[in-house]
């Protein structure tokens, strides 16, 4: 079929004036639904949560007494059958094999060690399904990446995996960064664990750990998190002008240019042609790099 | 009349040594290599943020396109890593069944390994061997799963259903024949001038810089660091399984080799032990329909072929979704490593050295 045989657009898109903003409105599929909560692991918190709990089930069930006392006062004067005494519900039991791992009481040496050498800059030691969090205050970070390393009674050799995690219900930082060490001659890992603002850059781990390099090229990539004193602190996985960091959570799960369409439609490729034409048109992916 | 001058040039993206979508930006002077930069990115996908976005399950076929010649590793990872998650344990029958499976991707991908490895540095034989006993072991996928490449053979809890019958037989006769294969792949290699010459002293990585840059698996153990996770951090039914770890101490192409082959005839090893002790039982744990999170983080790493395959999960409340769901892919730090090898070395050297370092671009950019 050659071109002049399809059909051509009805109207051409015009081009908007100012910088391109989405619609998000107009195409349900790129709405982003942000996260309410903030899914933080800490011992402090489930403490406080599980106690709270304690305290709504005690004071629902003096509720459950005091109501049953007044219904009870009221039948006795209406001459009626008394009521029956309540009973305390028990927490059902699910019948399956889960058993939710709940953050711990830190027992380890390891954890013990960190927060006696570092002192009021650990933030929180915990362990959860096996695994040890410390969590230290996030300009202490290569100091305590230091200690792991060079540290004779800790000696965490490698650096197996750094990566984020965006918070944006979260009131005082923004993200959590994670640094999971490897003591390949102890057989030991360990989590550490730093919470960033908005606009923070973190010491980058490059100097005590090199492998970090990519890793924290990846972070700033995916989640716009700049890490201070890194050799190359470029984009990795997408190209050098992309736009936003995708795995933020107000980044849409649909992409941008071309991938608005809906292919079931758009048989003869009508729809595609009219994308990228309107794609090219705003500017799209074809923008110089900007310097930050 | 002679330019002292450097040059430089692009290998790849669209290089068949390359191994996929691998560019790589590199400096010469005459022959010799000065700068060496991969640039990677070209097959991103964004499994992260796809898998933030579905359910604890629907994960699982995402893994499998990540590292595609290893889809049963990457499976027990992320199986492993969502059991911890919720603290479910695992019938030991489903436990053995996972391991013998492990074991089998393990060969079928050092068999492609070495089939495409050879294949860069010229030895074409090799090749066709190697492809006719990955594709025994495809078959086995096959009768376990239904599908041969992309296997999503597990399930979160155990596995969906029981080995069928006839696999034992299957198995059988594989383990009978594939000693006497190994053999033959090392009859055309082993002594062969021009692989040797290819391959020894080529792409060297001490153990420390190896440690510093993060290396897991045969990179790691041809330099004479004794660190598997099987043996380290036993998962699944390893801890069970008597096998030794092979290392090597001369850290070049050669030894890797080497670790690789030795490495095939301990799962081979494995899969026996697997079928001899195989345990009568369910192979599904009592789950709920649909799985919520409490509030939760694990990493949990597994060895993969590749090296270590970590998954970072962290759950929210009340959420059938992880809410972050990261992938430590043991390609994409491995990578990183190509500048130390290459640099200094010859420019046909690289290719010898992306093809040891045994990369797959699928997980690399995930």
């Amino acid at each position: 079929m050659s071109d002049e045989t399809l059909p051509q657009p009805s109207e051409t898109p015009e081009a908007p004036a100012g910088p391109y903003v989405y619609d998000y409105a107009a195409s349900p599929q790129r709405q982003v639904v942000m996260p309410k909560t903030v899914p933080l692991p800490s011992l402090r918190t489930y403490e406080a949560e599980v106690k709270a709990a304690a305290a709504a089930d005690e004071a629902k069930w003096q509720k459950m007494l005091a109501d049953f006392e007044t219904a009870k006062a009221k039948a006795e004067a209406e001459g009626k059958e008394a009521p029956k005494p309540p009973v305390r519900p028990v927490p059902r039991k699910d019948d399956n094999d889960l058993k939710t791992p709940w953050p711990q009481e830190a027992k380890d040496d390891d954890l013990h060690r960190l927060q006696e050498r570092l002192g009021g800059k650990v933030e929180e030691i915990f362990e959860q399904a096996g695994e040890l969090t410390c969590q230290v205050s996030k300009e202490a970070i290569l100091e305590a990446l230091q200690l792991c390393r060079q540290d004779i009674a800790l000696n965490y050799e490698m650096l197996a995996d750094q990566t984020a995690t965006h918070y944006p219900a979260a009131t005082g930082f923004a993200f959590s960064v994670v640094y999971h060490l490897t003591s390949i001659s102890r057989r030991k890992r360990l989590r550490l664990r730093i919470l960033v603002p908005e606009g923070f850059s973190p010491e980058s781990a490059c100097a005590v750990y090199p492998s970090a390099n990519w890793m924290e090229r990846e972070i700033y990539d995916m989640l716009g998190i700049r890490f201070a004193n890194h050799p190359d602190m470029t984009r990795i996985l997408c190209p050098e002008d992309w736009e936003g960091h995708p795995l933020r959570k107000d980044y849409p799960v649909v992409g941008w240019g071309q991938r608005d369409i809906a292919f079931r439609e758009d048989r003869g490729g009508m729809l595609e042609r009219i994308a990228l034409q309107k794609a090219g048109q705003l500017g799209i992916n074809l923008k110089q790099p900007k310097a930050e | 009349m002679f330019k002292n001058e450097e040059m430089e040039i692009n290998l790849g993206p669209q290089h068949p040594s390359t191994h996929g979508v691998l560019r790589v930006k590199l400096r010469l002077d005459g022959e010799t290599i000065t700068h060496c930069r991969p640039m990677i990115g070209y097959l991103h996908r964004g499994v992260e943020k796809i898998c933030e976005n579905q359910t604890f399950f629907q994960g699982q076929v995402w893994t499998d396109r990540m590292d595609y010649c290893s889809a049963v590793a990457n499976n027990l990872g992320w199986a492993e890593a969502n059991e911890k998650l919720f603290g479910i344990t695992v019938p030991r029958r489903a436990q053995y069944i996972r391991t013998m499976l492990n074991e089998f991707n393990r060969l079928a991908s050092h068999l492609i390994w070495l089939a495409t490895h050879a294949l860069d540095i010229g030895a074409m034989t090799v090749f066709l061997y190697a492809f006719r006993e990955r594709e025994d072991i495809l078959d086995m996928n096959e009768a376990f799963c239904g599908s041969r490449l992309t296997t999503t053979a597990f399930r979160i809890g155990g596995l969906r259903e029981d080995l069928p019958p006839g696999f034992e037989k299957l198995v059988k006769k594989f383990l009978a024949k594939f000693p006497s294969c190994l053999e033959e792949y090392e009859n055309l290699l082993n002594e062969n001038r021009i692989w040797k010459k290819r391959t020894i002293g080529v792409a060297k990585l001490s153990a420390e810089d190896a440690i510093a840059l993060g290396i897991t698996g045969p990179v790691l153990r041809a330099a004479g660091v004794p660190y598997d996770i099987r043996k380290a951090f036993p998962y699944a039914a390893y801890a069970e399984m008597n096998f030794d770890v092979p290392t090597r101490t001369e850290a070049d192409t050669y030894a890797r080799y080497l670790v690789r082959m030795d490495e095939m005839r301990q799962s081979a090893r494995i899969i026996q032990q697997c079928m001899d002790g195989m345990p009568e039982g369910p192979v599904m744990a009592k789950l709920p329909k649909i799985l919520k999170a409490e509030v939760n983080e694990v990493y949990h790493a597994t060895e993969a072929p590749k090296g270590e395959i970590g998954y970072y999960l962290v759950g929210e409340k009340g959420s059938g979704n992880p809410y972050r769901f990261h992938v430590r892919a043991p390609g994409f730090i491995n990578l990183q490593a190509l500048p130390k090898m290459a640099e200094g070395g010859l420019i046909a050297d690289i290719v010898a050295a992306i093809g040891t370092l045994d990369i797959v671009l699928g997980e690399i950019d995930r």
